[in-house]
């Protein structure tokens, strides 16, 4: 046994034991109860173990689910457009255009001081119909009835995590900004470029992995999202998570809970590498 | 021929903050030239090649190209192209990419972008590599790329910041020769910073030297090797010994000074020194001097010391001689015909000196 750990294999094994327990009882184990799950039937209280495709069949042909997967998608994609747009002007000025950016990056982490639940129920003073927004619109004489299109809809969602996804983007894309050498946008100018020309040709190739990186980490995880809509998204923001989590609570049908999960999580993964061709092909034709 | 000059600086200043980089510039390059900045770092000489591209304003004093003074006009307009230290390549385009990077925004139709292209990369070498990616080129690939990618544009002017420090020694040796065929074939006037005198010497027609913000002299390299204005700048180009010497007399436009060590020589007077003193400095280059186990004949100055230190360097063997009465041993460097090191360390040996081998300079500093 001694022996064995001093070998190059054996070595490597041990190094990565802790991680693949960890991995293995964490990630590999309940994924595997997970698709266990959805090959099965809920019979009232009992779980009908024979293997069966009526899970997934009933997945594709239910509108429903059609309906809020392809809501969750579009959400998330609108939430990662308007991130990233935003993110990127804030990334550019920290990387470009001020020197004080340990403080910039500080203050931009400032919202993750406070709770998720806490910044979700902030939008919700903002924009409900009693809210900040309102009275203030009021005040200023710009409306007389409070608007009732800012809470409990898409728009509401999309707003809420934009914000709360902001340092997510901003992160990954001043890294890719700040690693830029600044000789390269000389260069740029040296042969003719103009400021914009010289963004578009040069800055914006170089930063595509950090959009891919920013965008993965803000899609991935607002397809799934199920605290922010059933807060702030009303009947219509609702989207594919919350109806996984009704069949794991409320409905009790855990096999279609399993079977949507993973329609979700495949979608997803065929979504991002989608994205990630794309971007990178597109980022290529740039010359 | 006439030949016009491009580029006029007159008065030029640079400061950041309270540090004045560049003061008082004044320097005027015809076309065709290669013309080097030299200094050691931070001597300004970068800033003044970059007050030229456009990448930085200069505060006081003008800046012509061609004839047309560049106050407003912007780097991206000035007929000017640089090759950067690092070379600045593209990594996310490849080789032909990086060379038409320019051309592209000339919007000169595909074939004749094409066409340039190819012809570029040829001239510096790198034919048919335009399919190369950037992150797979050597370093001097890197380098020819800049050049290709900077000469494509056919500038008036090249600008080269320091453009052969990156390469080891080999290459820029060969790289020397190579820009400098280049510029010759081509006729542009080009302008390189460094701080490595033996690469301006050998590449350059003119150099200027440049100390604390201040070009002190602009001369022919075996000018500026022969009568250099000042002690600083003898120093920063090649070996030299510095000698006080007292002056007796002058006539002639010949010094009589006693040259410490060497006694009484006659000294040519230098017309490019800067500053005069009551005492003279004078310089002899270590290739200059004779040295010898008897005392050599036909010489008008010896000195009689001892070794103190012998090396072999290969092409010339390099002597330390000490002396009484010298503040510092006397550096001699002999060629190297036979492979061999004729003195030893702690042998007593003659050192002679003509005339024409001592260099006026002027006042010593401080």
């Amino acid at each position: 046994m001694a022996g064995f750990l001093r070998t190059e294999a054996g070595k490597g094994l041990a190094l990565s034991a802790p991680a693949s327990l960890y991995v293995g009882l964490l990630v590999a184990a309940p994924l595997g109860i997970l698709v266990a799950y959805s090959f099965w039937t809920q019979t009232y209280v009992e779980i009908d173990k024979t293997l069966t495709w009526a899970n997934y069949l009933e997945a594709a042909t239910d509108p429903l689910v059609r309906h809020l997967m392809l809501r969750s998608i579009l959400i998330a994609g609108a939430v990662t457009a308007a991130t990233v747009a935003l993110a990127y002007p804030i990334a550019y000025f920290i990387a470009f255009r001020t020197h004080k950016k340990t403080l910039w990056l500080l203050l931009i982490t400032i919202p993750f001081w406070s709770s998720y639940l806490l910044r979700v129920f902030s939008w919700k003073l903002i924009l409900g119909f009693n809210g900040v927004m309102n009275s203030a619109l009021i005040s200023m004489g710009l409306i007389t009835e409070p608007l009732t299109f800012l809470l409990y809809n898409e728009f509401a969602v999309v707003l809420t995590l934009a914000h709360a996804w902001a340092p997510f983007a901003i992160l990954p894309i001043y890294v890719s900004l700040q690693k830029i050498d600044r000789s390269l946008l000389e260069a740029a100018t040296d042969l003719g470029l103009t400021k914009l020309e010289r963004f578009i040709r040069v800055t914006l190739p170089l930063t595509v992995p950090g959009i891919i990186a920013a965008s993965l980490i803000i899609f991935i995880p607002t397809v799934g999202d199920y605290v922010t809509p059933s807060l702030v998204g009303g009947s219509q923001g609702k989207m594919v998570a919350n109806l996984i989590q009704v069949q794991f609570g409320p409905a009790n049908n855990w096999p279609l809970g399993a079977t949507l999960s993973l329609v979700a999580m495949a979608s997803v993964g065929f979504v991002a590498i989608l994205f990630v061709v794309l971007a990178t092909a597109l980022g290529r034709r740039i010359r | 021929m006439t030949t016009q000059n491009i580029i006029e600086i007159s008065g030029v200043e640079k400061r950041f903050g309270t540090f004045t980089a560049v003061r008082d510039l004044n320097l005027t390059l015809k076309e065709g030239e290669f013309f080097s900045l030299l200094g050691p770092s931070g001597c300004g000489k970068t800033t003044a090649l970059r007050m030229i591209a456009g990448f930085q304003d200069h505060d006081a004093g003008t800046i012509r190209i061609g004839g047309q003074d560049m106050e407003h006009i912007p780097a991206n307009k000035r007929p000017t192209n640089m090759v950067f230290q690092s070379y600045a390549i593209f990594p996310h385009l490849n080789v032909g990419d990086n060379v038409a990077f320019g051309l592209r925004k000339l919007k000169l139709g595909k074939a004749e972008t094409e066409e340039r292209v190819a012809e570029a990369l040829e001239m510096v070498e790198l034919g048919g590599l335009q399919s190369r990616k950037a992150t797979e080129l050597s370093g001097g690939q890197r380098q020819r790329v800049a050049l290709a990618r900077a000469l494509v544009m056919r500038p008036k002017v090249l600008l080269l910041d320091e453009p052969l420090s990156a390469l080891d020694k080999n290459l820029r040796e060969a790289m020397q020769f190579e820009m400098r065929r280049l510029q010759q074939k081509l006729g542009i006037t080009f302008v390189m910073v460094t701080h490595d005198q033996y690469e301006a010497m050998t590449m350059s027609d003119r150099i200027g030297v440049m100390f604390k913000g201040q070009l002190k002299q602009v001369d022919k390299p075996e000018v500026l090797y022969a009568r250099p204005c000042s002690q600083e700048v003898a120093a920063f180009i090649g070996g030299m010994n510095f000698l006080d010497a007292a002056v007796t007399g002058e006539m002639n436009g010949k010094l009589h000074a006693d040259v410490r060590g060497f006694g009484p020589l006659s000294i040519d007077v230098n017309p490019n020194v800067a500053r005069r003193g009551p005492q003279l400095l004078a310089g002899i280059r270590p290739e200059q001097l004779e040295i010898s186990a008897q005392k050599p004949d036909g010489y008008d100055g010896y000195l009689q010391g001892t070794v103190t230190n012998a090396a072999f360097y290969g092409e010339n063997v390099h002597y330390h001689v000490t002396a009484d009465g010298l503040p510092q041993p006397i550096a001699v460097s002999v060629p190297n015909y036979f492979h061999t090191v004729d003195h030893k360390q702690g042998d007593p040996v003659w050192l002679g000196v003509q005339n024409a081998s001592v260099i006026d300079l002027g006042a010593r500093e401080a």
